[in-house]
């Protein structure tokens, strides 16, 4: 237990195990209404001064310390994860505030469609709720978080205008806005988490650019920043280091806790009345399928067998165009300056269904543009080769991005592995991934659409990436919601239908993953189920 | 961890200068010294480097430092990517490369004025994707 958190009572009115993007909010929400929260996170804290991107050395430290694959990274509260039967590695980080710490903060909404899968394009399944009824949600996590955007995006139906103006877009999203409008296709200004100006307590961004590495500027809207200082305020207590390694139940086939391993190597356990789980895409079916019980023989909450399955984790494309004029492509944010959603709408004629988001990032520094160099011939990669080709490239590349939506499939999966076990000795998941036919298609048209923008913003050269293998920072899924219990593992406010004072908050309960970064609609999600369970809390069934 | 002794820093700067030579107007890994306190400093900071890097060195003790290099990208790569990224990334963080490049790190560039109206509303940019209309298909009633 960390030396500082207060003493825990002993039994919790709601544990919520994870800190980061969902149980934030829950444990923001639920303290502000006075109910008791404890929370269990296997990371610690992050302190911004240790991040690097204000230091010379940031490129070299990005690589490894604050790389987002736990199996590079390695530490000590990262699980590993057996990827060997995957077309693409999972990433996260494992701190409260979760992988906000190293995610880039766009921060998208779902288009109207992206609800009505099974409607509009035959395929998948239609979620239980609409665009219409999140909107709320969405607006108010916008103020929560502080969002930059520009109103009026005609991607999606008119709402509320974030709290704060957009991002500059800086001179590589002006060059790809104008090859954009030669084409005549959509773009708009990115809509991000991070501050144009400052809010919450939180600074303006300085756009260093080092967004996925961690901001030292104590810009960007992580949800150690912008939800547990509330909860902590509101007497939340947070338990760092707890790694939990089952989720116990009693008689009744309530949940009434969880067991977890601190620091000290010590197995303690934390009983409690409610338990929300929030350990992402990933961690939240490993925790289920550990948490086996003479009642619950296949795991946790699963009856349908469905927990762990359907993983969906956004293939990512990109296509890089390198310029005759300087762009300052170091420049931030690094996520994403202006965005198109031009193909993302279904049209059968392409010869596959739903479509794909992209933005613009900047190239980065002058070390990382080495990284797609390995293998190649040495006077190929190195020698006076080396000069010229970061005089051609860096500062005149920039990168648009492709997230493709990949469809809810039973055969991509998180299962427990036989073999491989976490330092505390618990059995790490193993993923098993395959892209489909219908991704692969995707990729490919959004690839060669891409180029063709390029080519209209004056690119002098190009090149493709068809498929980036560190690209699975979207874990969706895995404990699907739906209101035929046969067909899903939560109802719609992340209820279990299994185990009625067991609730899941976080992207596992994803029907289909859109082609948008999910962090903004998890967040929507868990809000209105957090303030469901707030509104119905006196017919909720509780352990003793 | 042990001290990297002069031989080692002899033999990295010579294989450094294959990678990074004086060309293009740019000058040598070791001319910007690599291979002094820099080498520490990385290694320092990455010692998971450190394995790899110390067996790639040791490979070019005996041989002409463009062949050993060749050899390694042939028969170990780990090793040569250690080389190559302690030599870079050493190289990319001094001052004066920073300067020949035009980079000046990832630097704190405030918006001086974020509620101005953007120039690609003001050039009318941006008036002509809304002039497009809505591009979403709305929720089916």
């Amino acid at each position: 237990m960390s030396s500082k958190a207060p003493r825990p009572p002993e039994v919790a009115e709601f544990l919520i195990i994870g800190a980061g993007a969902s149980g934030s909010i829950a444990a923001k929400h639920l303290s502000d209404r006075g109910f008791g929260v404890v929370c269990l996170e296997q990371g610690g804290r992050v302190d911004n001064s240790e991040f690097w991107g204000d230091k010379p050395e940031w490129e070299l430290m990005s690589q490894k310390r604050w790389h987002p694959n736990p199996n590079v990274r390695d530490l000590e509260q990262d699980y590993p994860v057996d990827t060997s039967d995957s077309d693409v590695n999972p990433l996260m980080y494992n701190a409260v505030g979760g992988s906000t710490i190293l995610y880039a903060a766009h921060w998208q909404r779902f288009m109207p469609s992206d609800f009505r899968v099974k409607t509009l394009d035959g395929v998948a399944d239609d979620w239980p709720f609409t665009y219409e009824d999140l909107e709320p949600f969405y607006d108010q996590m916008d103020v929560e978080m502080g969002v930059s955007a520009l109103n009026g995006d005609p991607a999606y139906p008119a709402g509320k205008a974030a709290p704060l103006p957009p991002l500059p877009i800086g001179k590589i999203g002006m060059k790809a806005a104008e090859g954009m409008n030669k084409l005549g296709w959509h773009w708009w200004p990115a809509p991000n988490a991070i501050p144009s100006k400052p809010y919450g307590g939180r600074n303006q961004c300085v756009r260093r650019g080092t967004c996925l590495t961690g901001c030292p500027e104590r810009a960007k809207a992580s949800f150690d920043h912008t939800h547990w200082p509330d909860a902590l305020k509101n007497g939340a207590v947070l338990i760092t280091g707890a790694r939990v390694s089952e989720i116990t139940v009693d008689e009744k086939g309530l949940a009434n806790g969880a067991r977890y391993i601190d620091r000290t190597g010590r197995e303690r356990h934390q009983k409690a009345k409610a338990v929300i789980v929030c350990a992402n895409g990933v961690g939240t079916p490993r925790l289920l399928l550990l948490s086996k019980s003479e009642r619950f023989p296949n795991g946790l909450a699963n009856s349908s067998g469905l927990v762990g399955k359907n993983l969906m984790m956004h293939p990512y494309a990109a296509v890089t165009g390198y310029f005759d004029e300087p762009l300052e492509s170091w420049l931030g944010p690094a996520g994403q300056t202006i965005q198109s959603m031009e193909f993302y709408e279904t049209d059968k004629s392409r010869g596959f269904v739903r479509g794909a988001k992209w933005q613009v990032m900047p190239s980065g520094g002058p070390l990382g543009m080495r990284a797609a160099y390995g293998g190649k011939p040495l006077e190929e990669a190195w020698g006076a080769n080396l000069h010229r080709n970061t005089r051609k490239v860096f500062g005149r590349a920039f990168e648009w991005g492709i997230i493709a939506e990949d469809l809810p499939d039973e055969t991509n999966r998180v299962v427990l592995d036989p073999n491989l076990k976490d330092s505390d000795g618990i059995p790490a998941p193993k993923i098993i991934y395959k892209n489909s036919e219908n991704t692969k298609k995707m990729i490919d048209f959004h690839l060669e659409r891409a180029r063709e923008a390029m080519s209209a913003a004056g690119a002098i050269d190009i090149s493709l990436t068809p498929l980036m293998r560190d690209c699975g920072w979207h874990l969706m899924g895995t404990c699907r919601m739906g209101n035929d219990p046969k067909r899903s593992v939560v109802d719609q406010y992340g209820r279990s239908h299994d185990v009625p004072n067991l609730y899941i908050y976080d992207g596992s309960v994803f029907v289909t993953s859109s082609g948008f970064k999910p962090t903004g609609t998890i967040a929507a999600v868990a809000l209105r189920s957090v303030k469901h369970l707030i509104e119905s809390k006196q017919l909720q069934e509780v352990a003793a | 961890m042990s001290r990297i002794d002069e031989k080692t820093r002899r033999l990295f700067a010579s294989m450094a200068d294959i990678l990074i030579p004086h060309a293009e107007g740019m000058p040598s890994a070791s001319e910007v010294n690599v291979h002094g306190e820099l080498l520490d400093h990385i290694l320092g900071l990455r010692p998971d480097l450190r394995e790899n890097f110390m067996r790639g060195i040791s490979a070019g003790s005996e041989r002409d430092p463009t062949e050993a290099l060749n050899e390694l990208n042939r028969s170990d790569p780990a090793a040569l990517s250690a080389i190559g990224l302690v030599a870079s990334a050493g190289y990319y963080m001094t001052p004066e490369v920073r300067r020949l490049i035009g980079y000046p790190g990832q630097e704190s560039r405030p918006d001086p004025d974020p509620d101005a109206v953007p120039e690609y509303v003001a050039n009318g940019m941006l008036q002509q994707v809304i002039d497009r209309g809505p591009i979403f298909r709305p929720t089916p009633k």
